[in-house]
């Protein structure tokens, strides 16, 4: 395949694993915010461990894509422009409570269980093996966002009203995680992307709505936009501020 | 959650290095619930990839014996050790026979 050799290609297949690598480095890093605060000691150890397994996921996302375009993985993660981010508008918003927290998660880890099932099957190897390998690690975030979701959906009325409410509320930017891409054609074409966003959307969606019904009463359907990975907000700005501190203040130094 | 007013439980948590290895008590976790009880020892005591196995027991189902009259008797109970009883001279003094009578 002339993937890494034809420039049309490459920046589809580029623009394909930073929407995955920026999903899974914001999501990474909203979650990092509980450490220390989260409801239990133990949870606080999960959460962290999770929030550092969507980084290290990233950085492997990062790395590959810094094969491809002769970059580099570190300036890529944090030598961008806010603006230049390309994570879904899901993962737009500060942390919130811990409900918040948890809706969000549970919508991100369907939705990306589904983008890795079909990303294993990619034609391009390099990505197929990289997204076997998070997918195995993906299946325990997978369950531990379902007991959440489960224990606040069966807890008292308070706590369900917050979930239920955090759902709706993140219902429409979770559809964002299938927003389309400008190089989906391509990438079809050469099964570096084996199905179509759109069909994988309808996939989620259907599971999803399904699950979901019994804790908010049905969710209308809904469909990604063309700009879904391109809404960036305060939200974002100030939490790129806080990640990208570091790497600011000693431009280039190694560790 | 505080605000779901459970008691969290505590869980014993065992953990095995390689197959084969015996389980050996590693320590314990809150949660409030079996499911999380097994999300928590993973985080604790299998992340960094040292355990092949875990056996995560809640406190309530461990039988416990600590009752000095049952395990700590007042009376000498030495000869109940497998070192209490003097068996090494008496297989010495078999040993001396057995040659004398092989005509060593």
């Amino acid at each position: 395949m002339s993937l890494e050799t034809e420039a049309g290609s490459r920046a589809a297949v580029a623009e394909l694993l930073l929407s995955v690598a920026d999903d899974e480095f914001v999501i990474g890093f909203w979650d990092s915010e509980w450490t220390g605060i989260a409801p239990m000691l133990e949870e606080d150890v999960a959460t962290s461990s999770i929030a550092q397994d969507e980084i290290g996921h990233a950085r492997a996302l990062y790395e590959l894509l810094a094969t491809l375009t002769d970059d580099d993985a570190d300036r890529i993660a944090f030598g961008r422009d806010s603006a230049a981010y390309r994570h879904a508008a899901l993962l737009e918003h500060a942390r919130g409570d811990w409900a918040f927290s948890v809706a969000r998660r549970w919508l991100y880890e369907t939705a990306d269980a589904v983008r890795l099932s079909a990303l294993a099957r990619s034609r391009w190897e390099p990505l197929a093996n990289l997204a076997s390998k998070m997918r195995r690690e993906e299946t325990y975030h997978r369950m531990h966002a379902d007991a959440w979701l489960r224990r606040l959906a069966d807890g008292p009325r308070d706590v369900r009203a917050r979930l239920a409410g955090s759902l709706v509320r993140l219902w429409p930017d979770a559809q964002e995680v299938f927003a389309p891409l400008a190089g989906e054609e391509e990438l079809v074409r050469h099964g570096v992307l084996p199905d179509p966003m759109a069909a994988l959307h309808a996939t989620w969606q259907a599971e999803v709505r399904a699950n979901l019904a019994p804790i908010v009463g049905g969710l209308a359907p809904a469909q990604p936009s063309v700009d879904g990975r391109e809404r960036r907000t305060d939200d974002f700005r100030w939490l790129h501020g806080q990640f990208t501190l570091v790497a600011r203040s000693e431009v280039g130094a190694t560790w | 959650m505080s605000s779901t007013g459970e008691r969290d439980r505590v869980w014993e948590v065992f953990r095995q290095e390689g197959e084969g290895d015996p389980m050996i008590h590693s320590g314990n976790v809150n949660a409030p619930d079996e499911e999380l009880a097994m999300h928590y020892a993973r985080e604790f005591y299998g992340r960094r990839g040292e355990s092949q196995r875990l056996w995560i027991v809640a406190r309530e189902a461990i039988t416990e014996l600590d009752d000095a009259d049952l395990l700590k008797p007042p009376f000498d109970r030495s000869h109940k050790k497998p070192g209490g009883y003097l068996i090494k001279h008496k297989l010495e003094s078999a040993r001396a026979r057995a040659g004398e009578h092989s005509g060593e």
